[in-house]
């Protein structure tokens, strides 16, 4: 649902604006984007700074901020999150209880793309 | 292109001509009339009467737009303009060689043909009275008949036709996931990276089919200096979903035996196929064929093993093979139930062939223009879609069965076009797609089975020949005659 009122969204944008404004998706062969994948997969959740640790307010969901983390150990944990795109194959990584939460997020983005999304989280949230 | 092969096949060919009292001319002229002409196009003028009864140019006006511009939809794009009046087509279409003359890629993997022998620029290929928007479409919308581009271009249409081809998904093999997912087309440094330098590879790609020569060639002279008996292994996969030439896993396979024959060393290597299917083809006879040329060669084949994971520092490649077997038995249904069973299988490999996985490109299968699998649902006889009726899709990405080869789509376009300029009249769609699709399916260099079959499932056969034979006439025509047909024929003219 998510994913649909986002492309609404984007849709939206692209209809109103008489300028060309580029457009980006993950997972369709471009060249990543990480600041944009950040802002439609991440930044609801963590927030733009990275320092959001519960959503819109709610005490009852906590996790923690994703400021100063290493991009490396970063992108091997988000991929291991992605899984196979079939998870019989080997299955998405199940921790804090945010396994399959962080699937929907990350299911549509390639290797590349999430290499590029750590190194940006990385570089960008201290 | 390698003349040492050409001429000694021709000297074969002489002689079985000699033997029947023919010279090659009389011969190719025979061809001709039995059935190449089909191929060709423009000599066989009677069948092509039959096939176009008339070609008057319709007055109908509507802005067409085709998506994707390899083989499929710049042939569709040419022949829309031999029957409009007031052409207004735009093919949109970001890679600059598009239009590469994919059927080669097996000839290049088994170093018969060079990478440029297959490579075919878009933007000679662009006729007169075509626009071409060069950006890739991300976005979309066709209840308001709109399209995005990643640049931001919106584009208006009323008549869409998708022929966007497919995705190579590499990325889903555990091992090769920085490959990501590639078009065969175009820059695959990447994708070439993943694979590295020992001994991975496939032709599904155009410059991984120049890869592919390479390793072939290290592997081979590497059982050619074999002496401690062991066999070098060469292992070649066909993965679980539709892909699109379903003979070239074993066409590459059937060139590697024939290259390490030549060099002496075919005693020191095994060569296995492991397709996740449990038939070597869809139709019997070709089947029947196929195990029968497997068992001559020598080869080892194992059913229902689909490559899961790669393994590039052990040389492990690891296969999901399923099984059913009898299990316990019911007292209410009394009989026995069937257990489904699968497991994992470890195979050591030296050189390794991957048929990757393949879909719909992500923009399609997420638009309201795909199904819930991603390939575009539409009528498989007449090629319109079946919720938008002025959407029709052609090529690897339309969801019709056996469909994906270059084969179906020089039927599938003359379909195609004729129906469109049909919607646009306003009449009922007359033409309809049967299914046809053929695999020149090389067995060794210098001979062919062409294996042509529709939905029927029996061999539908162009020549009057027995189709499960393997011949040098074949050979003749895939190396010669197909390329300048499709190219010359299909993006040229509008007409083979």
């Amino acid at each position: 649902m998510k994913k649909i009122i986002l492309s609404a969204l984007v849709a939206s944008v692209a209809l109103v604006a008489a300028d060309k404004t580029p457009i980006y998706k993950s997972g369709m062969l471009l060249p990543p984007q990480p600041k944009v994948i950040y802002e439609q997969q991440c930044a609801q959740c963590h927030g733009m700074d990275g320092k959001q640790t519960s959503f819109k307010g709610s005490s009852t969901v906590v996790y923690s901020p994703i400021t100063g983390l290493n991009a490396d150990a970063l992108a091997k944990e988000l991929k291991e999150y992605r899984g196979g795109i079939k998870s019989k194959d080997y299955g998405p990584l199940q921790k804090y209880g945010y396994g399959a939460l962080m699937k929907t997020s990350l299911t549509d983005l390639s290797w590349e793309e999430i290499d590029s999304l750590s190194q940006w989280i990385s570089n960008n949230l201290k | 292109m390698d003349h040492k092969y050409i001429n000694s096949m021709l000297s074969q060919m002489d002689k079985d001509l000699a033997a029947k009292g023919m010279s090659r001319r009389e011969a190719m002229k025979l061809a001709g009339i039995s059935g190449a002409g089909m191929f060709m196009g423009a000599t066989n003028a009677s069948a092509n009467e039959k096939e176009e009864i008339k070609e008057v140019k319709s007055g109908v006006k509507g802005k067409i737009v085709i998506v994707g511009g390899g083989l499929a939809g710049m042939s569709t794009a040419r022949r829309l303009l031999n029957f409009l009046d007031n052409p207004d087509i735009t093919v949109i279409e970001p890679e600059a060689l598009s239009v590469s003359y994919q059927p080669g890629q097996t000839l290049v993997g088994g170093g018969i043909w060079d990478i440029d022998d297959i490579r075919v620029k878009r933007d000679d290929y662009i006729p007169d009275g075509v626009k071409i928007i060069k950006e890739k479409v991300i976005d979309f919308h066709p209840q308001i008949n709109e399209l995005t581009t990643a640049e931001g271009t919106v584009v208006k249409y009323d008549y869409l036709v998708l022929a966007t081809g497919l995705h190579l998904d590499f990325e889903r093999i555990k091992g090769l996931e920085n490959a990501g997912r590639a078009m065969s087309a175009g820059d695959n440094s990447k994708l070439l990276k993943a694979m590295g330098d020992d001994g991975i590879c496939s032709i599904y790609t155009a410059e991984g089919a120049a890869a592919t020569w390479t390793q072939m060639q290290k592997f081979i002279e590497k059982a050619k200096n074999k002496k401690d008996g062991e066999k070098v292994q060469f292992v070649f996969t066909h993965p679980n979903t539709p892909v699109k030439c379903g003979g070239a896993p074993k066409k590459i396979l059937n060139l590697a035996n024939a290259r390490l024959k030549e060099a002496g060393a075919r005693g020191n290597a095994e060569l296995s196929f492991y397709p996740n299917g449990g038939v070597m083809f869809g139709v019997p006879q070709y089947h029947d064929a196929i195990v029968g040329q497997f068992k001559r060669e020598g080869y080892k084949w194992y059913y229902r093993h689909n490559l899961i994971e790669v393994d590039k520092e052990k040389k492990i490649a690891t296969f999901d093979s399923k099984w059913q077997e009898k299990g316990p038995f019911d007292p209410i249904m009394r009989d026995f139930e069937v257990v489904s069973k699968h497991e994992k299988v470890r195979v050591p490999y030296d050189f390794l062939h991957v048929t990757p996985p393949q879909l719909a490109p992500r923009e399609i299968a997420e638009s309201d223009l795909g199904s819930a699998k991603g390939w575009v649902p539409v009528n498989k006889e007449t090629l319109q879609h079946i919720r938008y009726d002025n959407v029709f899709a052609i090529g690897d990405v339309a969801q019709v069965p056996m469909g994906k080869t270059g084969g179906s789509v020089r039927k599938q376009y003359k379909v195609l076009v004729t129906n469109l300029i049909a919607r646009m009249e306003g009449k009922k769609l007359p033409a309809k797609y049967a299914g046809y699709t053929v695999c020149p399916l090389i067995t060794t260099i210098g001979t062919v089975m062409l294996a042509e079959f529709n939905w029927t499932r029996e061999p539908t056969p162009s020549f009057p020949l027995d189709p499960t034979v393997e011949r040098w006439m074949w050979w003749l025509m895939k190396i010669h005659l197909l390329k300048p047909m499709t190219v010359v024929g299909m993006i040229q003219t509008g007409r083979a």
